[in-house]
């Protein structure tokens, strides 16, 4: 079947990256299980692609004296610092508290020894001159940090990796950077199957996976006898995916498909017990007006959601009723209020009536009205 | 006589119980007021012939065997009896005695013996051994209580806390009773003139010195907690950027105090000052007896100095409050947290949020709504990480409402940061005019404040640990 990477290369990589992957998922070659080979979808296009190695795990190949690193560093946070004197633009700046958080996650993913050693330079006692081990060259870092602030690069794309619950995923550009918003639809999940061991049986959908974070965190909640298909439209999404996938040794649960929305699911319908989507919803009028790091960075296909946001959320809603079995669950993710409001009312009216019961509108942390969860009648 | 030695050397082979019986007419467990058993041995003892002695050089078997001999009564006795040697000497005889303590290395049993029962009177003191005896009988009597299994949350934690303190009394038992045969071996081979043996024991004395010191030390760290992980919390006092640059210089002293201690520390939550420093931050400290040590440092820190954030180069006094929480194990109860109790928040700049935002800030906060108590993280990577660190710091801040709760009485809890008063100084940093470190709860000081404030820590810590159990005990 189709696989990104020869899994010997892959074990290489992992086991490069073990000093600093503390969340690290297995490190055995992967195992081509009988769901990965029976898989039916073609991925032609993703073929070709492959996906870029994250920072973290890269080989350390670059040795540094210690003073150096020091050097960058000073300069790193200097600029970390004055970022908010020299906005022009005050509704959309950089916060220097969270660049100096994310220059200390860059320094723990990119240096091998303890990154103490660079945090707290006053206590060691030889002057710098010891060697650091780095998995990218000093120059690359100069200019890693100078795209962060002056082009405004999303952190996670400079590291290619985002943390996400207890994951750790590859991102980049042309992959959405799942949001920490999003990990409450893999919680609703858990609380679900727990209650109810019947959801750990059935196909399990995550239509737009993305960097296939949705997939995965679900994947690992309904234990062995899961099953879940991973759809995207984007090339790039379904290489990301497929590696994601694979670094968690999650091949005989996830089935990466591409295609749109439910295209892929043909011979599925009425089946799945679950259906879970973070589709693009934002307003076609946002778009301009969104964050630098969104806006300029973020693949337009994974956030425009049509004029009000809606168009992928009714196609899923449509969707959800033709594909979920009696009894099954779905779980969307909405731009809010007003949206997650529209969407409960479309599916309690017209041709969807009496397809659903107990449809709910569940605020994020932040008490936005974020998802819409139901089940099929 | 000559035949009592001879059968016990034998009988050590043949018949265990009668090692028992004779050996108890000697070196036995006698209670202070029966002085009856104790001329007979010694009179046994000084008739006993030169020649009688064989066979039994080896000072290391007598050890094991009257270790079975002490536990036989010790628990079920309402009186724990007292060793004493074959003339009747024990430990606190000898402390009486004021035999001159002299150089490890000087061959003096006594001075050897003097060291090691003022070692054990520490260790008693220390292990707050006649409350302990008391405790010990009263979990005892809980034991047997034929219902106790009934409830088998409260039988459990009784039978955890009767075999800790269980094994701690026996440890100062055994330890006593050594040094108590010892004794009695050096004068056997001194009247037997066997110069080997004498100086195995001597040898056997000297190494029991060594280890007594380390008891010592070990004894300092008995409490229920102290081998538990914990979180270390500093806030800053009023006064703005300069006591806010102390709170980061307290913060960063127990980072490296941490360090130097190969304890892992990881940084939980911390809210930076608008200039400089930090207003509050939560540390967490893996390790074991990390809270034993740490919760001696609970109080307010105080600074002398020309502050540098002052352009009049004036003096300036801040102040920062410290407390710790002991992160309980499995093993200990712990409080059970409704999910229904609880309210999750998470910062936001007031946006849009989801896909508008691409933000690596996922700081949670966790408000437990029936005591108020909140917990925040924002140091992890995501915000499931974030919520389960802010969820653990919750967990043990209610914890310690617990056991504050429940120990109101005897006042053995570390306060929590709100239960701090500014007053309650505990010890004073002064850089300027003069340079100093004092403890005002034990004037414990030191001449160098930057080698304490890179985390050089230890005395400060035992200084006080040994002068709060001393002072627990009214009886020394």
């Amino acid at each position: 079947m189709i696989r990104i990477f020869p899994s010997l290369r892959f074990t290489s990589l992992l086991s490069a990256a073990k000093p600093l992957c503390s969340y690290s998922p297995a490190r055995e070659p992967p195992q081509y299980a009988s769901f990965t080979e029976a898989k039916s979808s073609p991925q032609t296009n993703s073929l070709s692609i492959t996906p870029k190695t994250p920072l973290f795990l890269r080989t350390p190949s670059h040795a540094t004296s210690l003073s150096e690193v020091w050097k960058w560093h000073d300069w790193a946070k200097d600029l970390a610092s004055s970022v908010e004197e020299s906005s022009t633009n005050s509704e959309d700046i950089l916060d220097s508290v969270i660049l100096h958080r994310e220059l200390k996650w860059l320094i723990e993913d990119s240096i091998v020894d303890d990154p103490l050693v660079i945090l707290h330079k006053s206590e060691i006692a030889d002057n710098g001159e010891k060697n650091v081990k780095l998995r990218a060259s000093l120059e690359e870092l100069y200019d890693l940090w100078r795209q962060r602030i002056e082009k405004r690069r999303p952190f996670q794309y400079v590291v290619g990796c985002e943390h996400w619950r207890d994951l750790v995923l590859c991102v980049e550009e042309g992959v959405l950077i799942p949001r920490p918003e999003t990990e409450l639809i893999v919680d609703m999940v858990e609380e679900l199957v727990a209650r109810d061991e019947w959801f750990k049986k059935g196909f399990w959908a995550d239509l737009g996976t993305g960097s296939g974070a949705i997939a995965i965190g679900i994947a690992k909640v309904l234990g062995s006898s899961g099953r879940v298909i991973a759809t995207d439209l984007s090339p790039v999404a379904i290489a990301v995916a497929g590696h994601n996938v694979q670094r968690y040794s999650l091949e005989g649960m996830i089935e990466v498909r591409e295609g749109s929305w439910f295209e892929p699911l043909k011979g599925l319908e009425g089946k799945l017990v679950g259906l879970v989507s973070n589709p693009p919803y934002i307003p076609s009028d946002d778009i301009p007006g969104l964050q630098a790091e969104v806006g300029r960075h973020e693949p337009k296909l994974a956030l425009d959601g049509g004029i009000d946001g809606t168009d992928s959320l009714l196609h899923l809603c449509h969707g959800a009723s033709r594909m979920l079995q009696r009894g099954g669950f779905f779980v969307f993710e909405t731009n809010g209020e007003k949206q997650s409001k529209m969407i409960v009312d479309y599916m309690m009216s017209n041709d969807l009536k009496d397809c659903f019961s107990d449809l709910k509108i569940v605020s994020d942390f932040a008490g936005i009205n974020r998802f819409v969860t139901g089940f099929r009648l | 006589m000559l035949s009592l030695i001879i059968r016990r050397s034998r009988s050590r082979f043949i018949n265990g119980i009668k090692i028992r019986t004779i050996f108890s007419s000697c070196n036995s467990l006698s209670y202070p007021d029966s002085s009856s058993s104790v001329l007979v041995s010694r009179r046994n003892f000084n008739s006993t012939p030169a020649s009688s002695y064989f066979g039994f050089n080896s000072g290391k078997i007598s050890y094991s065997e009257s270790n079975f001999v002490s536990t036989t009564r010790s628990l079920s006795s309402e009186a724990v009896a007292v060793a004493t040697t074959c003339d009747g000497l024990t430990v606190e005889r000898i402390i009486a005695n004021q035999w001159p303590i002299l150089d490890e290395n000087e061959s003096d049993w006594k001075s050897h013996a003097a060291a090691i029962s003022q070692s054990i009177q520490v260790i008693k003191r220390r292990l707050q051994w006649k409350k302990l005896l008391v405790r010990l009988n009263v979990l005892s009597a809980e034991l047997n209580k034929p219902d106790l299994w009934n409830d088998p949350i409260h039988a459990g934690k009784i039978s955890r806390e009767h075999g800790s303190l269980t094994g701690k009394m026996k440890g100062v038992m055994t330890f006593e009773r050594e040094l108590l045969e010892h004794i009695d071996m050096l004068k056997l081979a001194k009247e037997e003139d066997d110069s080997e043996l004498e100086s195995d024991t001597l040898k056997a004395l000297m190494d029991m010195r060594r280890v007594s010191k380390e008891k010592e030390l070990e004894a300092l760290l008995s409490a229920e907690n102290d081998p538990c992980s914990c979180y270390i919390e500093v806030q800053a006092g009023a006064g703005g950027t300069e006591s806010n640059d102390w709170a980061f210089m307290v913060m960063e002293m127990y980072k490296t105090w941490a360090q130097r201690r190969k304890f892992s520390v990881t940084v939980v939550d911390e809210a930076a000052g608008e200039i400089a420093g930090i207003k509050r931050a939560t540390i967490k400290v893996n390790g074991e007896y990390a809270y034993g040590y740490a919760k001696a440092e609970v109080g307010v820190h105080r600074l002398v100095r020309i502050s540098p954030f002052d352009s009049g180069k004036r003096r300036h006094t801040s102040f920062a409050a410290v407390a710790v929480i002991p992160i309980l194990g499995d093993g200990s109860t712990r409080v059970q947290i409704n999910d229904s109790d609880l309210r999750i928040e998470r910062f936001r700049s007031g946006g849009a949020g989801g896909q508008h935002a691409n933000t690596t800030d996922s700081a949670v906060r966790i408000i437990h709504i029936p005591t108020g108590i909140t917990a925040t993280c924002q140091n992890e990577r995501s915000q499931h990480m974030n919520k389960a660190s802010a969820m653990a710091v919750l967990q043990s801040r209610i914890d310690q409402l617990e056991m504050a709760r429940q120990t109101a009485m005897n006042a053995q809890h570390t306060q929590s940061l709100t239960e701090i008063s500014w007053g309650n100084q505990i010890r004073t940093y002064v850089l300027h005019p003069y340079r100093m470190v004092k403890d005002l709860r034990t004037n414990y000081e030191v001449s160098d404040p930057d080698s304490v404030l890179e985390g050089d820590l230890d005395g400060f810590i035992l200084s006080f640990l040994s002068s709060s159990l001393d002072k627990d005990d009214p009886e020394h």
